[in-house]
């Protein structure tokens, strides 16, 4: 995992090397003077435009308006390699180099006969002999029908080549990122599908994926022309992608560090976020910025609580997402957000991987654990004080009535080929359970000389419960106690079950042996019918074990 | 003779007493069956015995404590019991014997021959003496034990660092289970052979041991030649 991280982060240290080298700027732009109007007139370099307005243009609709934008060149281009400019301006509109028009996208002036054409970022060449260095003048004709309050405007002037060439590097490295994070998305998503109950890994899984299509809303503008009157359905899903990844991250952290009041944390956290989503909804950048700036707060306390309560991975989380925050002051919010994201991502990824180590080793751990009560089980039939006892009473039967010791050895056999039957199960019929407890009690009679009996009230027979458990029960039973004056030690295995819950209550009517009666530790018996009950019902079951006026009570519980 | 059985099997508690009745006849004089360990404890403090069968495991207890407190005792201590990885242990706290089950009646019979007639453990097993103290049993290490001087139906315990212990068994019974490395130099002494210096020829053909720390010791007329060709 440590290696895949580190690859991770060449990648982002590549990208950041990638935006950090862009070039120095080869022109200066200097204010823009606008003017409601059109006249072709206001195209050429030298027209007066001292009464034209600095303020951005108020319009209506989609009236034709003017900018005018001196800017100084630099530097010359090279010979047979142009500079091109590209505007950033809502709307349809004509480019004007010095008073030369260079470029047209859509129709200014005429969007509602025409209806929309012409796309986002456009790119236009500027003829050579216009590019040496010094003053030019960049007029526009435009008119926005669709937002007429969208007037504004930022131009980029560069080799075009590199214009072109620029984005689509920048876009092509984002999409690599986009991809993994289709696939981590994916495979999580199966994992999930596969084991329902972890949550932590489908949260995962949707974050990756909006995260993907984030990527790609952010970039789609490289390679698919959009028209200004629809760009705002991107930047509204832009937003809305934002606020679902800045609700999930601090989910999944609280999933992984689990603190106390998490609902009323997260509901909080969440009309703080529909807040922060609804107001100056306009300003989408700013939301976004908001959101995500929210969203950093709210994990990183919850990392902070992580770290105090000492979780696992709860430092690794804190420092990505101080990463991600030194990112985004070092560089820009449109590619910061990106690493900053990607990298609270891989934070969570790792915690993943984390978690699952966990769950193997603790399925590892219970598979030990069966084949030690499987083992125990076998034990009992063969643990000394059963088998040597038993021997030892055999031999004295056979000694003195030759004839009861074979009916001794009738009900030893029957005991050891009910324990063969049931040895490799982890559930058994109650039935079954309960003719090994008679065997047993069979053969305790010709060991002890006690007059056993057997009880059993509302069983039902296709019930299932792990094996042994009322066997042990019954070795405590016996063990423990002593007979009542009559010779007699009654047994007793009630059944109830209701909509909650099935429970089994085993009684033992006899003297409990005195110096039992206070203490009495979970003995490996006790043990072993909790870790067959865990087993098979988790932590779904309960169970009880105290002394009574008449002698024992267990009672066991199982859950629904 | 005074037989206790302490056995939470009835079947096997029963077959233990009719194989001692049986092995001793007319000699035994009481017999007693118990099958808990408070009543064991109980039975042991108020009657005076000359044997116990014990079982270390009743009712899923371990009697350690029953054991403990049984070989402080001025009787010898059989244990019969299970687990045969429990052999070692008994020994180590001073019993005569330990018989594993299942066992037949020649097993029973030689540990109970073992425990009634002066035959000697010849192995190096017991660890520890317990004495009684007032309220609880205290184990003395045997390497921490110099001599033995018998006092009547008690004996004394003569510890390296110059304390005196009593102890309840009688210096026969000790001289059983400690005869790998003590010897009876005289009819009173029990010495651990390996505390010996010297020994010195006084006149009037009295023999004295020098022990390490500087002590004299007496040497029975009787025992000296034999001591002398067993040790020396």
């Amino acid at each position: 995992m440590n290696m895949r991280l580190l690859s991770y982060f060449l990648l982002v240290s590549i990208m950041l090397l990638v935006t950090a080298c862009s070039q120095n700027p080869v022109f200066i732009e200097y204010q823009t003077l606008s003017k409601i109007g059109d006249q072709p007139e206001w195209a050429t370099k030298d027209w007066n435009d001292n009464n034209w307005d600095k303020k951005k243009a108020v319009l209506s609709s989609g009236e034709v308006y003017w900018t005018r934008t001196p800017i100084d060149i630099l530097q010359a281009p090279e010979p047979l390699h142009p500079y091109a400019i590209r505007p950033y301006i809502y709307g349809e509109y004509e480019v004007f180099w010095d008073g030369v028009l260079i470029g047209k996208n859509g129709n200014p002036g005429k969007e509602e006969i025409l209806g929309p054409e012409g796309e986002m970022l456009t790119t236009f060449i500027i003829p050579a002999h216009l590019t040496e260095v010094g003053e030019h003048m960049l007029a526009i004709r435009s008119s926005i029908y669709h937002f007429p309050d969208h007037v504004g405007m930022r131009v980029d002037i560069a080799n075009y080549d590199e214009l072109l060439t620029e984005r689509l590097i920048e876009t092509s490295y984002m999409h690599i990122f986009a991809g993994a994070f289709l696939i981590a998305s994916i495979y999580f998503l199966f994992l999930f599908l596969g084991n329902k109950k972890e949550y932590p890994m489908l949260i995962f899984s949707i974050s990756c994926f909006l995260f993907f299509v984030l990527n790609l809303a952010e970039f789609i503008t490289t390679y698919v022309p959009i028209h200004y009157a629809y760009h705002h359905i991107r930047l509204e899903t832009k937003a809305a992608l934002m606020f679902g990844i800045s609700f999930l991250i601090p989910l999944y952290f609280s999933k992984q560090f689990p603190f106390p009041k998490r609902k009323v944390f997260l509901i909080s956290y969440a009309i703080i976020l529909l807040f922060t989503f609804f107001i100056k909804h306009n300003f989408l950048d700013f939301t976004s910025r908001n959101m995500a700036l929210i969203m950093w707060v709210f994990s990183f306390g919850i990392a902070i609580f992580g770290i105090y309560k000492r979780m696992k991975g709860a430092l690794l989380i804190m420092l990505t997402l101080l990463i991600s925050l030194l990112i985004n002051f070092i560089i820009s919010f449109q590619v910061g957000i990106f690493i900053g994201f990607s990298i609270i991502l891989l934070g969570m990824f790792y915690l993943l991987s984390l978690r699952i180590k966990e769950q193997r080793l603790a399925y590892e751990t219970s598979l030990v654990q069966s084949t030690r009560l499987r083992l125990a089980l076998l034990k009992k039939n063969i643990q000394p004080h059963f088998l040597m006892n038993t021997l030892t009473s055999l031999i004295d039967w056979i000694e003195e009535t030759p004839k009861k010791g074979v009916l001794f050895i009738e009900a030893l056999a029957k005991e050891f080929d009910l324990f063969n039957q049931i040895e490799n199960k982890t559930l058994i019929p109650i039935a079954q359970e309960i003719a090994l407890c008679r065997s047993h009690l069979e053969i305790m009679e010709y060991r002890k000389e006690i007059d056993y009996s057997w009880q059993d009230k509302g069983i039902e027979f296709d019930e299932t419960i792990p094996p042994g458990i009322l066997h042990t029960l019954l070795e405590n039973g016996i063990t423990h106690s002593l007979p009542k004056s009559d010779n007699r030690i009654d047994f007793k295995l009630i059944f109830e079950s209701n909509d909650d819950y099935k429970s089994y209550t085993f009684l033992t009517f006899a003297e409990i042996i005195k110096e039992r009666k206070n203490k009495r530790e979970d003995g490996t018996g006790l043990k072993y019918v909790k870790a067959r009950l865990t087993e098979s019902y988790q932590e779904k079951w309960e169970f009880t074990s105290e002394p009574v006026d008449h002698g024992w009570k267990n009672t066991i519980k199982i859950y629904s | 003779m005074h037989i206790l059985i302490v056995e939470d099997e009835s079947r096997i508690a029963k077959r233990i007493e009719r194989m001692t009745r049986d092995i001793f006849g007319d000699d035994l004089q009481s017999i007693k069956r118990i099958n808990t360990l408070h009543e064991a404890l109980k039975y042991i403090e108020n009657n005076t015995l000359d044997l116990v069968l014990l079982d270390l495991n009743l009712n899923g207890e371990s009697g350690f404590d029953l054991l403990t407190t049984a070989v402080s005792k001025s009787f010898h201590t059989v244990i019969i019991s299970a687990y045969k990885d429990q052999a070692i242990t008994a020994f180590e706290y001073g019993v005569i014997d330990f018989v594993p089950k299942p066992f037949n009646r020649d097993r029973l019979e030689q540990a109970l021959h073992r425990a009634i007639t002066q035959e000697k453990i010849r192995s190096n097993t017991i660890k520890f003496l317990a004495v009684k103290k007032r309220n609880k049993v205290q184990l003395i290490p045997i390497e921490d034990v110099l001599y033995i001087k018998g006092a009547g139906t008690y004996t004394e315990l003569f510890l390296t660092d110059g304390k005196k212990e009593l102890h309840d068994k009688s210096l026969e019974k000790l001289e059983q289970l400690l005869s790998f490395s003590f010897e009876r130099i005289h009819k009173s002494y029990l010495m651990k052979m390996s505390e010996i210096n010297e020994i010195i020829v006084e006149s009037g053909s009295k023999y004295m041991a020098e022990l390490k720390n500087g002590e004299l010791i007496p040497i029975g007329r009787t025992k000296y030649k034999d001591i002398k060709a067993k040790w020396f």
